[in-house]
């Protein structure tokens, strides 16, 4: 199943003009449980659709909202010439398609 | 008798009431419902506070000094927690003035409350906080190698800090504190941190700042904590073990869940609260229903740090913005824009550069349809019916950057490629002309944490009687 398939918010934004954070967020616990003890919720797996070095990649879950958060350093400061995407706010995309 | 000085007398009598807190906005300047905010004030709060900044908008605004919001709109927000605030004779907190709190910022925001009060017939007394960095002091912090990079920028030079074109700090709670320790009936501070708007009242009247940094990182949001999640103003009511949040518009509430999952918002760690004197752990922090629109949390705890620091915000001009807005429907130059976008890059240079000459500007496409939002490695697997295409100019004079954009439009337009069936022109213009000049653009140069054996030279409050 994929990420899109069940979770009931996945989005991602600026945590400060250098990083980028995302919130994986589950209606459910077997759902949030799917998600964190899938072998695809890895830095290694994640890494490369950010073009970001596997060990700057944080995987940190928050049971107590049924969230999975992820962060991760921006390719460039946000707003720098070059962005693509100033407040981070369409970067989640790739991960919808994670198979958990 | 100040609002303040009201209040500190009321605790005094009554050390053990509770305290109530408004968070109207977390971003004042784009409206804020007037229904909600008539309902915060007939909960007769202790103090309303309202954040008006950020660097989510990017680094052209504190570089420029411009706010991010109308200036009407701003006047207007303004003016209803002014007058809000003064008619129950509580104090009003307001950080991060102008959207980027520098100078400008800070200085274009009081113009406005002086002109509000002389327009309703206002008087009060207001503490002022700056937020701009002496220059001096951090280039002696970058000397001292006490200026920490966070990463992806570099460390900090003395250069950089010179070729700034505004350098602040964020205020913490200390300046909050000092500034109500001058007996103000209103604060507006430059760039601050959010929490310091709303936990600097519970800290001079000795609530337990565990709780307090929680409640505070929350209300800055206003109701964005809620579900449905909104803009309108929220009610903390604070006592000495937590607090309790209810939206002040019916239709939102605040559930445990919802109320934990804001914990995420916008923070690299949804566990701890990063303040420049301390770090709040909220990560054994309980949340309970007390009704179905309402939630107490409690169980925060606060770690003073060993070493105060400040977070310090940068913008450098790298040059003057001009764009190129079209789009185009046809499938054989969709088919081919990636190369035929590229292509056109050269034949400009052979316009506006002499030969052999380097392009003194920089020339990027962004094509809306195919990878221009995220960088996607394989083109789509059906091509998009259409594109928009977007032309970003950046070079030392809007001139030149014009120049180059409009000679980008035409060569485009009209750029020649095998298969071409519209000779008449590659694209569509939505409006003429296409090229527009967006002013200076800038880059942030600092974002970086500055060690600090004293926080209060570098937030100044300066006092001003109003009316």
């Amino acid at each position: 199943m994929r990420l899109i398939d069940i979770a009931r918010v996945v989005r991602s934004k600026n945590a400060g003009p250098l990083h980028l954070t995302f919130d994986l967020m589950f209606a459910d616990r077997a759902s949030y449980d799917r998600c964190v003890q899938s072998p695809e919720l890895n830095a290694g797996r994640i890494a490369p659709l950010y073009g970001v070095p596997e060990d700057s990649v944080r995987i940190q879950p928050y049971p107590v909202a049924l969230a999975v958060k992820i962060t991760l350093p921006r390719l460039m400061p946000a707003g720098s010439p070059g962005d693509r995407d100033v407040y981070g706010a369409q970067q989640h995309v790739p991960l919808l398609e994670l198979e958990l | 008798m100040s609002a303040v000085s009201r209040l500190r007398a009321h605790f005094a009598a009554d050390p053990s009431r509770p305290l109530k807190l408004v968070g109207a906005t977390g971003q004042l300047g784009y409206g804020i419902p007037a229904a909600s905010l008539a309902e915060a004030l007939r909960r007769e709060p202790d103090m309303i506070g309202a954040d008006m900044g950020s660097t989510d908008i990017g680094p052209t605004f504190l570089g420029n000094g411009e706010m991010a919001t109308s200036a009407a709109q701003t006047k207007r927000d303004l003016a209803a927690l002014l007058k809000g605030a003064r008619s129950l004779d509580i104090p009003l907190i307001i950080g991060s003035a102008g959207s980027a709190g520098a100078g400008p910022h800070l200085d274009a925001t009081l113009a406005m409350v002086r002109e509000i009060a002389r327009e309703e017939g206002l008087g009060f007394r207001l503490a002022v906080i700056r937020s701009d960095m002496p220059r001096d002091v951090v280039k002696a912090a970058v000397r001292a190698e006490r200026v920490t990079s966070l990463g992806l920028l570099e460390d900090l030079t003395e250069e950089e800090v010179d070729g700034a074109s505004a350098l602040v700090g964020q205020a913490g709670t200390e300046a909050f504190v000092r500034a109500l320790e001058q007996d103000p009936d209103v604060i507006i501070a430059g760039r601050a941190c959010d929490t310091g708007i709303y936990a600097c009242i519970p800290q001079l009247l000795g609530f337990p700042l565990g709780p307090v940094m929680h409640m505070a990182k929350i209300i800055e949001c206003a109701s964005l904590c809620c579900d449905p999640g909104g803009r309108d103003p929220i009610l903390a009511v604070l006592d000495r073990e937590g607090f309790v949040l209810e939206s002040m518009n019916p239709d939102r509430r605040a559930t445990p869940m919802s109320v934990a999952a804001h914990s995420l918002y916008e923070q690299a760690d949804p566990n701890e609260i990063i303040e420049p004197e301390g770090r709040a752990n909220v990560a054994g922090a309980k949340y309970e229903a007390v009704d179905e629109r309402r939630t107490r949390v409690a169980g925060a705890t606060w770690q003073p740090a060993a070493q105060l620091t400040v977070k310090l915000e940068g913008a450098t001009r790298v040059g003057e913005r001009a764009v190129l807005l079209a789009g185009s429907a046809d499938p054989r130059f969709i088919a081919g824009a990636r190369d035929l976008t590229e292509q056109v890059k050269g034949v400009v240079q052979g316009l506006v550069c002499a030969p052999g000459e380097e392009p003194d500007y920089s020339l990027t496409f962004r094509l809306y349809g195919l990878d221009a939002v995220y960088n996607w490695p394989e083109p789509p697997a059906a091509p998009p019916r259409e594109i928009f295409v977007m032309a970003e100019v950046i070079a030392d004079t809007m001139d030149r950057a014009m120049t180059v954009a409009k000679s980008t439009k035409q060569y485009l337009l009209h750029l020649g490629f095998p298969g071409r069936l519209s000779t008449s022109g590659n694209l569509a213009f939505p409006f003429t002309p296409p090229e527009l000049a967006a002013g200076a653009a800038y880059r942030f140069s600092a974002y970086h944490v500055m060690a600090v054996d004293d926080l209060a030279p570098l937030f100044p409050v300066a006092m001003e009687t109003i009316g």
